[in-house]
């Protein structure tokens, strides 16, 4: 065989193994190049998608009830309890998860306020969405006073049904006497303002306020404690 | 000046669209307090607190978070891992966190602003699946509001071409095997015709 054979074949095989390794080494057929970031999805994005950009407030607008949805979950020791059973109370009804650090931190004044505002027929009630050996333990060690529920999909059901459809750890539902929802709030609750919104509940239990006049003197309210709060 | 009704049409459309637009950024309030007595906290929905993409760079993927002002999201609850078959990804390598102390939870690392992480990848499917990776990460709003852990399938995307000047190795690899082609055709040629002589055309 003539040397310019074998330098011709020498090439070949070369040329070959590298190419091949490529190939194989990237994975990258043709069809896969250009494709886009489509967070969320679920089937391929076409060349055409872009890097969606969220826009706050695009989100459909859930539909947060007049009224306390009727529900039912399980207490810490498993016993289905519906919340019927605190009918003719207003209630502080806590969404909060064992994870989450705000919902935490809000516990000792939640314990606080149950204790102060009982005997005017307030009551608070967590639901933890949570395991419920979880929840037990935890509630154990930071001696949680007031009942508490907990679940999972059945805990986030009963948020959505609150309107809060994509969770958010702590929101806090109050209620007048009669189950009507007064004031959703999202976040951490202070002192401040928790006094704010159980104040002007009391002034719709005592048939002083309508709810259209609490709503809007718990919007000013807040909104002058946040200017305080900007203001420092 | 004299403006035909087309222009006139198109002027009003766009003013039209530009109240429209307008109107939609004024009224946009956090979908969970319209219509509701709560809070004046404009919190964000959770995919636009924390935006994330990914990219493909050679033999890893760059995870990307663009986290807004005010949140954060905590180191030790970020995780990758393969969701299309036949690919492998190794755990995700970050960069040092800022320390936050929490009262109850102790230090904690945590990330403002953005953060990016690094993971290697293995394809064994060769290529005949699109490339998805499968993203938990978890974060909260300094106001004091925590989203639950957020699970995300994403396409990673090619790296821009701008990015790199040489050409895509997937190319290169191409022209290599149709370089190997011709010449394996080539050595074929010669080695049918050694020692032969071409046959006249027999004009």
């Amino acid at each position: 065989m003539n040397r310019g054979l074998l330098a011709v074949i020498a090439v070949v095989a070369a040329a070959g193994w590298y190419g091949a390794h490529q190939l194989v080494s990237q994975g990258n057929p043709r069809g896969a190049s250009g494709i886009r970031v489509a967070v969320g999805e679920t089937s391929p994005p076409s060349a055409a998608d872009a890097i969606p950009t969220p826009v706050p407030g695009a989100l459909p607008a859930p539909r947060i009830p007049e009224r306390i949805p009727p529900f039912t979950l399980p207490d810490l020791s498993g016993r289905p309890t519906a919340i019927s059973a605190y009918d003719g109370r207003s209630l502080i009804i806590n969404f909060w998860a064992t994870w989450c650090a705000p919902c935490r931190r809000e516990i000792p004044l939640l314990k606080t306020v149950d204790a102060a505002w009982k005997d005017r027929r307030f009551q608070v009630l967590g639901i933890a969405v949570d395991r419920r050996a979880q929840v037990a333990s935890f509630a154990q060690k930071l001696r949680i006073s007031y009942p508490l529920l907990a679940g999972q999909q059945d805990a986030l059901d009963v948020a959505a049904a609150f309107g809060v459809a994509t969770p958010a750890f702590p929101f806090t539902v109050f209620t007048d006497a009669h189950r009507r929802i007064v004031a959703l709030y999202l976040g951490e609750l202070h002192r401040p303002q928790i006094n704010l919104i159980l104040g002007v509940v009391q002034r719709v239990n005592d048939g002083h306020l309508g709810l259209p006049q609490a709503r809007h003197a718990i919007d000013a309210g807040l909104a002058q404690l946040q200017a305080e709060s900007a203001a420092g | 000046m004299v403006r035909s009704p087309r222009t006139r049409a198109w002027r009003t459309a766009s003013l039209l669209l530009a109240t429209v637009a307008l109107a939609g950024i004024v009224g946009a309030r956090p979908w969970w307090l319209r219509g509701v007595p709560a809070n004046g906290q404009d919190f964000l929905p959770p995919d636009a607190a924390f935006r994330v993409s990914a990219q493909l760079d050679g033999k890893r993927v760059t995870v990307r978070w663009d986290i807004a002002h005010g949140y954060y999201l905590y180191r030790n609850k970020i995780h990758v891992a393969a969701e299309s078959p036949d690919l492998i990804v190794e755990p995700l390598t970050l960069p040092p966190g800022a320390l936050l102390t929490d009262r109850y939870f102790g230090p904690q690392e945590v990330y403002y602003r953005r953060v990016e992480g690094h993971a290697a990848y293995t394809r064994l499917d060769f290529g005949a699946h699109p490339m998805q990776i499968k993203l938990t990460y978890q974060g909260c709003a300094e106001a004091g509001l925590c989203y639950p852990p957020i699970v995300k399938v994403i396409y990673p995307t090619e790296m821009p071409a701008a990015a790199s000047p040489v050409a895509a190795p997937g190319t290169q690899a191409e022209w290599f095997l149709i370089l190997a082609a011709l010449a394996g055709f080539l050595a074929a040629g010669l080695a049918l015709r050694r020692g032969r002589a071409l046959p006249s055309p027999g004009l």
